[in-house]
């Protein structure tokens, strides 16, 4: 599959987007690439312009300058059914029935009511929403809310689904039902555009992202392509006893506490195996494994950089 | 022009389900039929519980013809006054008995006629309840009677004689319409304040409802998704034209069951009951016109003002520009009811931003020149079809706009914008 997608052009496509709002530069000269099928991760942190770009995308905005492509077609023609778009707020009427607000969703998007009707209830058991299809959506809970709204932007069965941070609000249940339904998703060749600044999900569920900080790109690619490209140079290291040293160690570019365990970034060429004789000397060593960086250390020097740079 | 019916459909579905639209719907009729027969069933009630009254008398002369003329003031076949005579000779003292009668609740008023009530024709009447103006007036009228029949007698004419000379007139205000006629003794007022209340109340409700729903919409992204679906232009029609089903729908309701009212009342009239006011087609065919006028007209601007705002809040202060004509016909409307057919009125009616509240008004109080009629119509389509369209071009922009709330000729710089 992903060599035949190489061939085809990409789902969305950005070349030189820019825009402002009235003097505050919220996108700037963003060229994006989003390969067809798969997964697509949008990052960054609060304030990037992520919510930005995807409403340039859906054409709720018009960019200031550059153009912006959906499945070969101009993003400011109409004819937009094969998308599903879920905006970062609700995006439903609160007082209105779920099951009636679905339809509705549905047919905006040109399916006819009683096929919506036909391919509702299975969404709704596969969400957990069987229960409440009669309620009004604001007597769901907030994470409901969300499962509905994911509803209603496949219900019409779209090609591409931008989805503004589809994640946010849900508990580790909704998560693992929302990545069950993206595998789902994937397999059957759509495309699924996330913004998120959940490095650690975004992982998992990506297979190509795109970080952007300050409205500007900073990183474009596949997952593992990044990751490697950033090389083994980090150590995951479980001990017992006091580490305190373990950041003055040569070779020891930075180490990360997160209770567990310790992240240790390597300086470049630096030989693991001297960090793990030295530890070992000094403290009881539980686990110890050279990976790839996370994406969210990557993430973090990313921005890190770019904010050295920009200062 | 599928999604625009989308759209109407849930709009209209929406409104009509609401609580909020059925007790509305209802509370109309119910109001206007109300008010027509109320006042009639009122004094029936009255019946039965005749007002205790005394009579003090210092004259000595008048309590005499005052009594039976009491006795003849009659509501719905009974006698409205019950003569408690005072026990006291002495004037003075039994004026002190009834006042404390009075107040006891023994007795519920009494007349003092003064030693020269004749002459001076000033009586006195105290009681606990003064406000009822039906009795003071027959009271009055009776009073009024026995002292002129003292007058008369005084001048040599005698007892049936001068009853004979005494018959009051009776003023019978009769409707001419084309279709015939009707006693009218001012429920036709009546009922054109109610149903230019009724019109003027609906137009603002409407057009503030379609306003909020514009505002719920940016408020919680749906917009967002709308949009991204369809053109704005066919999102703002189907808005539009959806709500204003929802109105029509209880304006139909409303007018039919008036129409089934009024031919109950003209048949009751036929056969000498109650009078009750014609409700003529034109009449009501014109309620239903002129509501969708206003509405369009109105209903375009508030959702305008509803896409340019965050909050309802926000709302508030943008939307009383556009409710201001609506005042201002509703304000002309005891001017134009007086002389419908003056040059003012004619001019005001005119006026597309009046023509709903003010064209309606004088076709319930006579019937205007048919070209005036068609001339306001065509008028206000034009106005409604400009107003619209600048509505739609400020909606274009605004629904999607957030942040500070933009000022009015930022506003019309919206709709200029191409």
């Amino acid at each position: 599959m992903p060599a035949s997608e190489d061939v085809r052009e990409p789902a969305i496509r950005l070349s030189g987007v820019s825009k402002s709002y009235s003097g505050h530069v919220a996108v700037q000269d963003l060229s994006l690439s989003v390969p067809r099928g798969g997964a697509f991760g949008l990052l960054g942190p609060n304030g990037a312009g992520k919510t930005t770009t995807l409403r340039m995308i859906m054409n709720v905005l018009a960019p200031d300058t550059g153009t912006i492509e959906i499945l070969g077609r101009p993003a400011s023609q109409p004819g937009r059914d094969r998308i599903g778009y879920m905006p970062e707020e609700r995006g439903l009427y609160p007082r209105m029935v779920v099951e009636e607000q679905l339809l509705f969703f549905a047919e905006l998007k040109g399916v006819p009511r009683k096929e919506a009707a036909r391919r509702l209830p299975p969404w709704l058991e596969r969400l957990g929403l069987d229960a409440w299809r009669h309620r009004r959506l604001n007597e769901l809970s907030k994470g409901m809310q969300q499962k509905a709204q994911f509803i209603a932007t496949v219900l019409h069965d779209p090609d591409v689904l931008i989805l503004d941070e589809p994640l946010s609000g849900l508990d580790p249940i909704g998560v693992n039902v929302m990545r069950d339904v993206f595998v789902d998703l994937r397999r059957r060749g759509k495309t699924v555009v996330l913004s998120s600044h959940q490095m650690e999900t975004v992982e998992r569920l990506c297979d190509s992202i795109a970080l952007i900080h300050r409205g500007r790109k900073v990183l474009e690619g596949a997952v593992s392509e990044i990751r490697s490209r950033h090389g083994k140079n980090t150590i995951v290291l479980s001990y017992e006893g006091d580490g305190a040293f373990l950041s003055g160690l040569p070779g020891v570019q930075k180490v990360s506490d997160f209770g567990r365990y310790v992240e240790i970034r390597m300086t470049d060429g630096a030989d693991p195996q001297s960090i793990l004789r030295e530890a070992a000397a000094r403290i009881r060593v539980t686990r110890f494994e050279v990976v790839e960086p996370s994406l969210h250390d990557i993430f973090v020097e990313q921005v890190t950089a770019a904010g050295e740079a920009a200062a | 022009m599928s999604r625009m019916l989308t759209v109407m459909r849930r709009e209209y579905l929406e409104r009509v389900r609401s609580r909020a639209f059925l007790v509305s719907t209802i509370l109309g009729p119910v109001l206007v039929i109300g008010l027509s027969i109320g006042p009639t069933l009122l004094m029936a009630r009255q019946r039965g519980k005749p007002l205790r009254v005394s009579i003090v008398d210092v004259s000595g002369t008048l309590s005499a013809p005052v009594e039976r003329a009491l006795a003849g003031g009659r509501v719905a076949d009974a006698r409205r006054f019950l003569v408690v005579p005072v026990g006291a000779a002495d004037p003075e003292a039994a004026k002190r008995v009834a006042r404390a009668d009075v107040v006891d609740g023994r007795l519920d008023g009494f007349l003092y006629l003064g030693a020269d009530a004749l002459s001076t024709l000033q009586v006195e009447y105290y009681g606990k309840n003064v406000s009822n103006m039906m009795d003071i007036r027959m009271l009055e009228k009776a009073v009024d009677d026995a002292l002129l029949e003292r007058r008369l007698s005084q001048e040599g004419l005698e007892g049936s004689r001068a009853q004979r000379l005494m018959r009051k007139l009776d003023l019978r205000p009769i409707r001419l319409t084309a279709t015939g006629e009707r006693e009218d003794r001012g429920a036709s007022f009546l009922l054109a304040l109610l149903l230019l209340t009724l019109l003027y109340s609906t137009v603002l409700l409407w057009g503030a409802a379609i306003m909020n729903g514009v505002i719920e919409e940016k408020a919680n992204r749906v917009v967002e998704v709308i949009v991204s679906s369809m053109p704005t232009s066919s999102l703002f029609a189907g808005k539009l034209v959806g709500v204003g089903a929802a109105g029509l729908t209880q304006f139909l309701v409303w007018s039919l069951t008036m129409a089934g009212f009024g031919l109950y009342g003209a048949a009751a009239a036929r056969s000498g009951g109650v009078p009750l006011p014609e409700l003529s087609p034109l009449l009501l065919v014109s309620f239903v016109v002129y509501f969708l006028l206003g509405y369009f007209l109105y209903g375009a601007l508030y959702a305008a003002v509803g896409s340019a705002v965050n909050t309802q809040q926000e709302a508030q202060s943008l939307a009383f520009p556009v409710m201001m004509p609506l005042v201002v016909g509703f304000v002309f409307f005891p001017a134009v009811l007086s002389s419908p057919d003056s040059p003012l009125a004619v001019v005001l009616s005119l006026i597309p931003f009046f023509t709903p509240m003010l064209m309606f008004l004088r076709i319930t109080a006579l019937t205007p020149p048919a070209w005036q009629i068609a001339l306001s119509l065509v008028l206000t389509l034009g106005a409604v079809v400009l107003v619209t369209w600048a509505a739609s071009r400020v909606y274009r922009v605004g629904i999607l706009m957030y942040g500070k709330r933009p000022t009015f000729p930022e506003i019309v710089r919206w709709a200029r914008m191409s």
